[in-house]
C-alpha cells in the first residue's frame, strides 16, 4: 500500500512518517509512506493509494477531494494521533480508508 | 457571538484564502522564489563579514586579497534581490496560467513583457554636464518596490490572456501538417499582441496624465502604505494575533497569512540590504527572519515554552510524556506535536497564553530593535533552523540574547496555566 501524507512544507508530517514506517515494519507490512507539501498533491496523483492530510491543513480538505476525485480516498488525520505521533493508529486509519474505498 | 459561530467563520476564511486562485498563486510564487532570497541575503552577509575593508576579514593585512572577490558576492545579490520583480512576475504568470489551463511559458513571457512596457526604460545620467537618458532598466523598476504593481498587473494580464486565448476566431489557422508546438505558439500571437498594445497604451496614457510611471504610482499609493502598516507595531501584532487565532482552531495560521506577509517581509529585507550597501543602518524590523527568530521561536504560539513549562511544573503524566517527545521538534520550530497532541486546539486553559504570548514577546523584540540593541536583519533565516542558531545567523549574539529572553518570558507566561492544569486534574480525580 502506498500512503501519502500532506501538510504545510511536509516537515511536521515527516516526523509522523518515521513513526508510521516503524509501526508498519513491526507489523511486518511493506508499505511505502512519504510526506509532501500540500501544493504538490496534484503532481503525485496516481502515485498513492490513500492520501492523509495533517490536521493543520484541514481547511483544504474540500479542495483536495476535488483534485483527487475518485483516484484515492482522502481524509484528515485525527489530531490527537497526529500530535502524539501514534504511527500504528494512523496506519490502521489508512487501511480502513482503503478498505472502505474498495467496497 | 457564540464560539462555534466564531470558529465556523475562521474556518471558512481559511478555506476561502486557500481556495482563492490569486492568493494561493502568490503564496506558491514566493515559496518557489524564497531560496534565491536567502542566497542573496547570505551573499550580502559574506561581503559584510569577509570582503569589506571596514567590517570584514579583509581589514586585516593577510586577508586583504578578499576584497577582490567582493564584486562576485555583489553580483549574486544583484541577480537575486535587485531584480526580483522580474522572476516573481514570470513565475506568478506561469502558476496562474497553469490554474487557467493555458500555455505556461507563453503566459510567463506575456506577463514579463507587459510589465516592462509600463516601467521606465531608461536611466537618467549626465554626459558632458548635460542630462541624457541611457537605455536600460533602472533597478527601481525591477527591485522589490515593483512587487505589488508586478503582481497586480500579472493577474490582470493572465486573466485577459486566458480569455482571449480561448476565443477560436483569434487563432491563426495552420495546416494540419504543422507540428502542434508551432501551432500553439502561433495561436498565441494575436492575444499577445492585443494585450501588449492595450497595456502599453494604458501605461503611456497614465504616465502622460499623472507624470508618474505606473510602478512608481502603485508603489506610492499601495505598496508603501502596506509596508508601513506591516512594519508598525499595531499592524504586525494584529497579524500575529490573527495567525494565532487560526492555530487555536488547529489551522496552520502561517499558511493563511503568508500571501500578504511574505511579499511585505521580503520587500523589507530588500530595503535593509539596500541600506547596508549604501552605508546606512537597516530600518525595517519585520522580515521573515524576524518572524522565525522572534515571533515563532520553537513553534507558533511559543509552544516550546509550554514544553519547558510542562517539564518544569506539570504533574499531568500525559502532558509530561508529550512534552518529552515534542522537545526536539520544538527546537526546530515545529509546533504540531504540542498543538495536536496536548492538544492546544480549542483548549480553554492554554488559549490565552497561546494567542497572547507571542504578542507580548514580539513587543519585546520590537523594543530591542527600536532601542538599537539589535539591528534589523540583512540575512534571512529560513524555517527549520534550530533555536539559538537561527537567532545568531540573523541577528548575531545580541539576537540570541533577545531570543533567550523571549523564551524565558514565554515560559513564565505559560507556567501559571500549567499549574492551573494541575489543579484541574486534581479536581477531576476527587
Amino acid at each position: 500500500m502506498r500512503i501519502m501524507l500532506a501538510c504545510a512544507l511536509g516537515m511536521s508530517t515527516s516526523i509522523l512518517v518515521k513513526k508510521m514506517e516503524d509501526a508498519a515494519k513491526q507489523q511486518g507490512k511493506n508499505y511505502k509512506i512519504w510526506a509532501v507539501d500540500q501544493s504538490l498533491i496534484e503532481q503525485e496523483l496516481g502515485n498513492f493509494d490513500v492520501l492523509l492530510l495533517g490536521p493543520q491543513v484541514m481547511h483544504i480538505l474540500k479542495k483536495v477531494k476535488r483534485i483527487v476525485g475518485d483516484a484515492a480516498p482522502v481524509a484528515v488525520i485525527k489530531p490527537v494521533d497526529y500530535g502524539k505521533g501514534d504511527g500504528a493508529a494512523v496506519i490502521k486509519f489508512a487501511e480502513e480508508l482503503v478498505a472502505e474505498g474498495k467496497k | 457571538m457564540s464560539f462555534d459561530k466564531f470558529s465556523d467563520i475562521l474556518s471558512t476564511i481559511a478555506e476561502k484564502v486557500d481556495d482563492n486562485k490569486y492568493l494561493s498563486s502568490i503564496k506558491m510564487t514566493f515559496t518557489i522564489y524564497l531560496p534565491l532570497i536567502i542566497i542573496g541575503s547570505f551573499a550580502t552577509l559574506f561581503n559584510v563579514l569577509l570582503t569589506s575593508k571596514t567590517t570584514g576579514l579583509a581589514q586585516f593585512g593577510p586577508f586583504d586579497f578578499l576584497t577582490s572577490i567582493e564584486p562576485a558576492f555583489t553580483a549574486i545579490k544583484f541577480a537575486t534581490m535587485d531584480i526580483m520583480t522580474i522572476p516573481i512576475i514570470v513565475i506568478l504568470g506561469m502558476v496562474l496560467a497553469k490554474k487557467n489551463k493555458q500555455n505556461e511559458y507563453v503566459a510567463g513571457l506575456v506577463a514579463l513583457a507587459s510589465y516592462i512596457t509600463v516601467i521606465p526604460q531608461g536611466i537618467k545620467t549626465f554626459v558632458d554636464n548635460a542630462e541624457s537618458i541611457v537605455k536600460g532598466l533602472p533597478t527601481s523598476g525591477i527591485d522589490a518596490s515593483g512587487l505589488f504593481i508586478g503582481m497586480i498587473l500579472t493577474i490582470l494580464v493572465i486573466e485577459a490572456f486566458s480569455k482571449l486565448a480561448n476565443i477560436d476566431k483569434l487563432k491563426i489557422k495552420m495546416p494540419p501538417t504543422v507540428p502542434a508546438a508551432i501551432t500553439n505558439s502561433f495561436n498565441a500571437i494575436i492575444p499577445l499582441f492585443i494585450i501588449l498594445i492595450i497595456v502599453s497604451i494604458l501605461g503611456n496614457i497614465f504616465k502622460n496624465i499623472s507624470g508618474l510611471y505606473l510602478n512608481e504610482a502603485i508603489y506610492n499609493w499601495v505598496q508603501a502604505p502596506l509596508e508601513n502598516a506591516f512594519q508598525s507595531p499595531a499592524g504586525i501584532l494584529f497579524i500575529i494575533f490573527l495567525s494565532q487565532l487560526f492555530w487555536l482552531l488547529g489551522i496552520h495560521g502561517g499558511l493563511i497569512i503568508s500571501p500578504i506577509r511574505n511579499p511585505l517581509a521580503i520587500a523589507a529585507l530588500a530595503a535593509n540590504i539596500a541600506a547596508v550597501e549604501a552605508g546606512l543602518q537597516p530600518t525595517e524590523a519585520i522580515t521573515l527572519g524576524f518572524w522565525f527568530v522572534f515571533v515563532v521561536p520553537g513553534g507558533a504560539g511559543l509552544t516550546f515554552c509550554l514544553i519547558i513549562a510542562n517539564l518544569i511544573a506539570s504533574r499531568r503524566e500525559d502532558h509530561r510524556m508529550l512534552s518529552k517527545t515534542a522537545l526536539v521538534p520544538g527546537i526546530f520550530g515545529i509546533s504540531e506535536p504540542v498543538v495536536f497532541g496536548l492538544p492546544l486546539i480549542l483548549n480553554p486553559t492554554f488559549a490565552i497564553p497561546f494567542t497572547i504570548g507571542p504578542v507580548i514577546t514580539v513587543g519585546l523584540a520590537l523594543i530591542a530593535v527600536n532601542t538599537g540593541f539589535i539591528t534589523p536583519n540583512i540575512v534571512d533565516v529560513p524555517f527549520g533552523i534550530p533555536l539559538g542558531i537561527n537567532a545568531f545567523l540573523g541577528f548575531g549574539f545580541k539576537g540570541v540574547i533577545v531570543q533567550l529572553l523571549i523564551l524565558i518570558i514565554g515560559i513564565l507566561i505559560y507556567l501559571p496555566f500549567v499549574l492551573f492544569a494541575n489543579k484541574q486534574v486534581a479536581k477531576g480525580n476527587q
